[in-house]
């Protein structure tokens, strides 16, 4: 976040579909050289949101400033902003080499010499790590080495601001978390802003110098991942996160909420329309079962366990037949063994917990 | 199992529909063959000879059959076939171009392309000579003829891309236009090369469609004749082997076509199949 | 509407749909765009299909004399062809002759394309055997008309063969210069057009679902009435439109082959505009227009197309 004016500044960004809004008043600030990531689940208009930008739709209300212009009626090819696309869209008919110097030769403006565009694009697959690659047709290639292709031929562009809509999405679980890495580094060692369009709230913690959640068609909240991480703003962004049992119930008086577990004081609630109460799956503590336990506290029966590698993700039943997660990180020690059928009891520091909603005494 | 009965039965059936479908043209080629100047357009062969393919080329002494004259209406004929392939082309696929966008009034647009393919050639070759003697222009083989040509064709090659374009990924254009390049040079340098096959076909359906096309040419390209017409003359009149020869050029020479479609179609193509392939491995 | 259609459908899928025209998109073709593109197509077919066909309505009420036309209305060409009865025959003849050569490309061609689309296992095989029947459309139709003069004559190829193998004593003279011969030749050349959509909807039938039925203990000819031919049926229509039309149009055929015994509607308009009777032509045309139409309109009501394919 060097720059002091932002690259990239929306304002009330509004598109339609018919009668169905896409983006419903999106205002947005990236600095240059940042990486912001975009999370959003499916259809709350993030990729709308990206081809709006880009310049590929027209928003029906709200202004598009770019680098300091307004370019909301720029036709894309005039804007300067680079995107890559989920499924790469490299051109069949080229090369890898030709795709990549492609830009650089055809451009409308600022177009460069034949040699000097291969000069520039085999730097460019150097630095993308394609070397050896450059004669290759597009199908001779990997899916990771695709992404590669589509990156170098935008980057060599040296645009201010790359689009990225779920550039990870099309790889497999492997390539991906290599990628993530590789991304980063691409992008700190060329300083250009990426924004990330991603529906995975793990990408977005983990790439992102900043994330904004997006849903039906608004930011609900825009910060550092681990503000985003600690303290979402409102439900919908808890619900993103996928990282919170999240607890319908009541607010009887102000800190204070009364749910499944029993009522407890809790910290001061956040406005929200609904009452809600939530607590992170690593803040879980299970317990043998113990019906006399002081709230909070849930009764619930374990039914199965997952290992991710650095962590373990239990599942228990409530007594409403709803699920609750438990999260155990591996750096804590071994994990505890619950059997399956068996009754626990899950509590933890009411300290922890997270609430929204407003107090039924108003 | 009842269909190990039918099976054969129908597989001898499609032999012989086939022999339905060539059969003809078979009996015309040996029959082109005939000994001349005396043989008939029938069987007995007299002779073998190659009589009426030197005929043809006016390379017998003059004889009581008239010679047909070929190289002008060869000459109008290609012209004219190259003519419509060009127009219904490009026609055909700026046309497809707009349909990928759905636009006010595209139903009735559509219909009124395929119209084109749909209404009988006696009928439209007698409204546009109608239209051509009202307004006072000449009927013409490059003019009145073409045109009508062109109503024909077009339909075809409109069909074929819009086939096309259905199964085009437009991202690789966003991409292209999100590179710089304007929607203009992007369509010539990424769209166009990408749906060349389809362009291919186009350009096979309105070169021989036009090549061949007989009722739109009889009522609107006047007084001189292409080939099909030379050869509708002899309709009326005594037929001679030479007539025969003729059919087994012009029928080689749009197998010749027809090759070079397919060769060319391959070229094309062949990168897609390299993908299938690498994707196999 | 599902989540995923939601992000990604609006800009591939519901984008063009009723997205209002806000000053159409740049690069992406608007609707601005797509007109533009439209036009010349829009232009060329308005004024060489549709003033043509409006000019044949126009002029068929106009008054014939000897050797010219003058715009001055009347209806006198139009009682001339309601009271004569060689154009009514004539009109009779194309009905009739379409109805026949109608049903023979589909009782020669339904056999071939059950072959093609059903029996044949391997595609690669099929399609070669669907290309090897599409071929002679890319020849000279008129060379294949004429082609069938040495097969039917009283010395053609097929009278030969009857007599060598003793089927016949003497020649068939009808064979050719007949109403015969033009159903013969016109079978042969439009018979393509119908097997190749039939062959096509037969081709897409789940084979799963043919070996479902007969395991199940289900006769071919049940089979058949229940499965394959409904499911045809969309290609039957289309061969149909595709044969109707060309026949309904035809003059070449019955001028090749039938020895002006067989007058199609199609061969007065040649004769009519041949002695510069542009008037009486034109009513024909009109005539001609009417009956291609209706003859559209019930073969689409047979099959809802646009459900279909």
């Amino acid at each position: 976040m060097s720059d002091a004016s932002p690259v990239l500044r929306l304002e009330g960004v509004v598109k339609r579909y018919g009668d169905v809004p896409a983006l419903d008043g999106v205002s947005l600030a990236v600095q240059g050289n940042e990486y912001v990531s975009l999370l959003g689940p499916s259809g709350s208009g993030k990729t709308t949101l990206l081809r709006v930008i880009a310049g590929f739709e027209v928003p029906d209300a709200g202004r598009v400033h770019f680098n300091g212009h307004d370019v909301t009626g720029q036709p894309p090819h005039e804007r300067g902003i680079g995107f890559v696309f989920q499924n790469f869209a490299l051109f069949p008919n080229m090369s890898v080499l030709q795709n990549v110097t492609y830009g650089l030769i055809n451009a409308d403006k600022g177009a460069v010499s034949p040699a000097e565009a291969e000069r520039r694009a085999l730097a460019m697959l150097e630095m993308v790590g394609l070397s050896g690659l450059e004669g290759r047709s597009t199908d001779q290639i990997s899916g990771g080495q695709k992404q590669r292709v589509a990156l170098a031929r935008t980057l060599v562009k040296g645009p201010k601001l790359v689009l990225l809509d779920e550039p990870l999405g099309a790889l497999d679980a492997n390539l991906r978390a290599r990628m993530r890495n590789e991304l980063r580094s691409i992008r700190q060692e060329l300083g250009v802003t990426f924004l990330h369009v991603t529906g995975s709230e793990t990408e977005a913690l983990a790439m992102g110098d900043r994330v904004a959640v997006l849903d039906r068609g608004r930011v609900l909240q825009i910060g550092a991942p681990d503000t985003v991480y600690h303290a979402p703003e409102t439900p919908n962004v808890a619900r993103f996160l996928n990282r919170y049992n999240l607890f319908a119930g009541t607010i009887p008086a102000q800190g204070q909420f009364a749910g499944p577990f029993g009522t407890v004081s809790t910290p001061p609630a956040r406005p929200a329309d609904e009452a809600l109460y939530g607590i992170r799956f690593d803040r879980m503590i299970v317990e043998p079962e113990n019906p006399a336990a002081p709230a909070p506290a849930l009764h619930a029966t374990f039914r199965a366990s997952e290992y991710l590698g650095s962590s373990v993700v239990s599942f228990f039943e409530g007594e409403d037949g709803r699920i609750v997660e438990t999260e155990h990180h591996m750096s804590m020690g071994a994990p505890p063994e619950f059997l399956t059928g068996q009754r626990y009891t899950l509590r933890w520091d009411p300290d922890h917990a997270i609430v929204f909603g407003q107090s039924a005494a108003g | 199992m009842e269909s190990r009965i039918l099976k054969p039965i129908l597989g001898v059936y499609l032999a012989l529909f086939i022999l339905f479908l060539y059969g003809p043209f078979i009996v015309l080629g040996i029959l082109s063959f005939q000994a001349g100047p005396d043989g008939g357009p029938q069987f007995p062969i007299i002779e073998w000879s190659t009589y009426w393919y030197r005929h043809l080329f006016g390379m017998t002494e003059v004889t009581r059959v008239a010679p047909l004259h070929l190289r002008e209406a060869l000459f109008r004929s290609l012209t004219l076939a190259f003519m419509t392939m060009v127009t219904a082309t490009v026609l055909g696929v700026i046309s497809a171009q707009a349909f990928r966008r759905r636009f006010r009034g595209s139903g009735v647009v559509f219909y009124l392309i395929v119209l084109g393919m749909m209404v009988p050639g006696v009928l439209t070759g007698l409204g546009i000579s109608l239209l051509s003697s009202e307004l006072g222009i000449s009927r013409s083989w490059w003019g009145t003829a073409f045109v009508a040509h062109v109503v024909y064709t077009f339909p075809f090659a409109f069909l074929v891309m819009l086939a096309i374009f259905n199964r085009f990924d437009p991202s690789v254009e966003e991409a292209s236009w999100s590179l710089g390049v304007s929607p203009i040079r992007t369509f010539r340098k990424v769209t166009l090369p990408i749906v060349f096959p389809g362009v291919l076909s186009s350009m096979l359906f309105a070169f021989t469609l036009s090549y061949d096309e007989f009722p739109r040419t009889l009522f609107a390209s006047g007084s001189d004749l292409t080939l099909p017409r030379t050869i509708y003359a002899t309709f009326a009149v005594e037929i001679h082997p030479n007539i025969f020869a003729f059919g087994v050029l012009t029928t080689l020479f749009s197998f010749a076509l027809l090759t070079v479609f397919g060769i060319l179609l391959y070229l094309s193509t062949r990168r897609a199949k390299k993908i299938a392939r690498q994707e196999d491995i | 509407m599902t989540d995923k259609s939601a992000s990604r459908a609006p800009a591939k899928d519901l984008a063009p749909a009723p997205a209002p025209a806000v000053a159409a998109s740049p690069g992406r073709s608007g609707e601005g765009t797509a007109w533009l593109l439209i036009t010349p197509g829009v232009i060329w077919m308005t004024l060489f299909l549709v003033a043509p066909i409006l000019m044949i309505v126009y002029v068929s009420f106009w008054t014939q004399t000897t050797f010219a036309i003058n715009p001055t209305p009347t209806l006198d060409s139009w009682r001339d062809f309601f009271t004569s009865s060689t154009y009514l025959n004539s009109l009779w003849t194309t009905v009739r002759i379409w109805l026949i050569v109608l049903a023979a490309t589909l009782l020669v061609g339904y056999p071939a394309a059950l072959f093609i689309g059903i029996f044949v296992r391997s595609r690669n095989l099929s399609i070669a055997l669907l290309i090897i029947c599409v071929i002679p459309f890319w020849t000279s139709f008129l060379i294949r008309v004429l082609a069938w003069r040495p097969m039917l004559g009283r010395e053609g190829a097929i009278n030969i063969l009857l007599q060598k193998f003793g089927i016949t004593s003497a020649p068939i003279d009808v064979l050719l210069f007949s109403q015969l011969s033009v159903i013969i030749g016109m079978t042969q050349i439009y018979v393509v057009f119908m097997v190749g959509p039939i062959a096509f909807m037969l081709s897409r039938i789940d084979r799963n679902v043919l070996e479902a039925a007969r395991d199940l203990g289900a006769g071919f000819g049940r089979i058949f009435t229940r499965i394959i031919l409904p499911l045809s049926l969309p290609g039957v229509v289309v061969g149909s439109i595709f044969v109707s039309v060309m026949v309904l149009g035809e003059f070449a055929t019955s001028a090749a082959l039938s020895g002006r015994q067989v007058n199609l509607l199609g061969n007065i308009i040649v004769t009519q505009v041949g002695s510069l009777k542009w008037a009486f032509a034109s009513v024909v045309g009109v005539v001609l227009t009417v009956i291609i139409g209706i003859v559209i309109a019930m073969l689409l009501r047979v099959v809802d197309l646009k459900r279909e394919l």
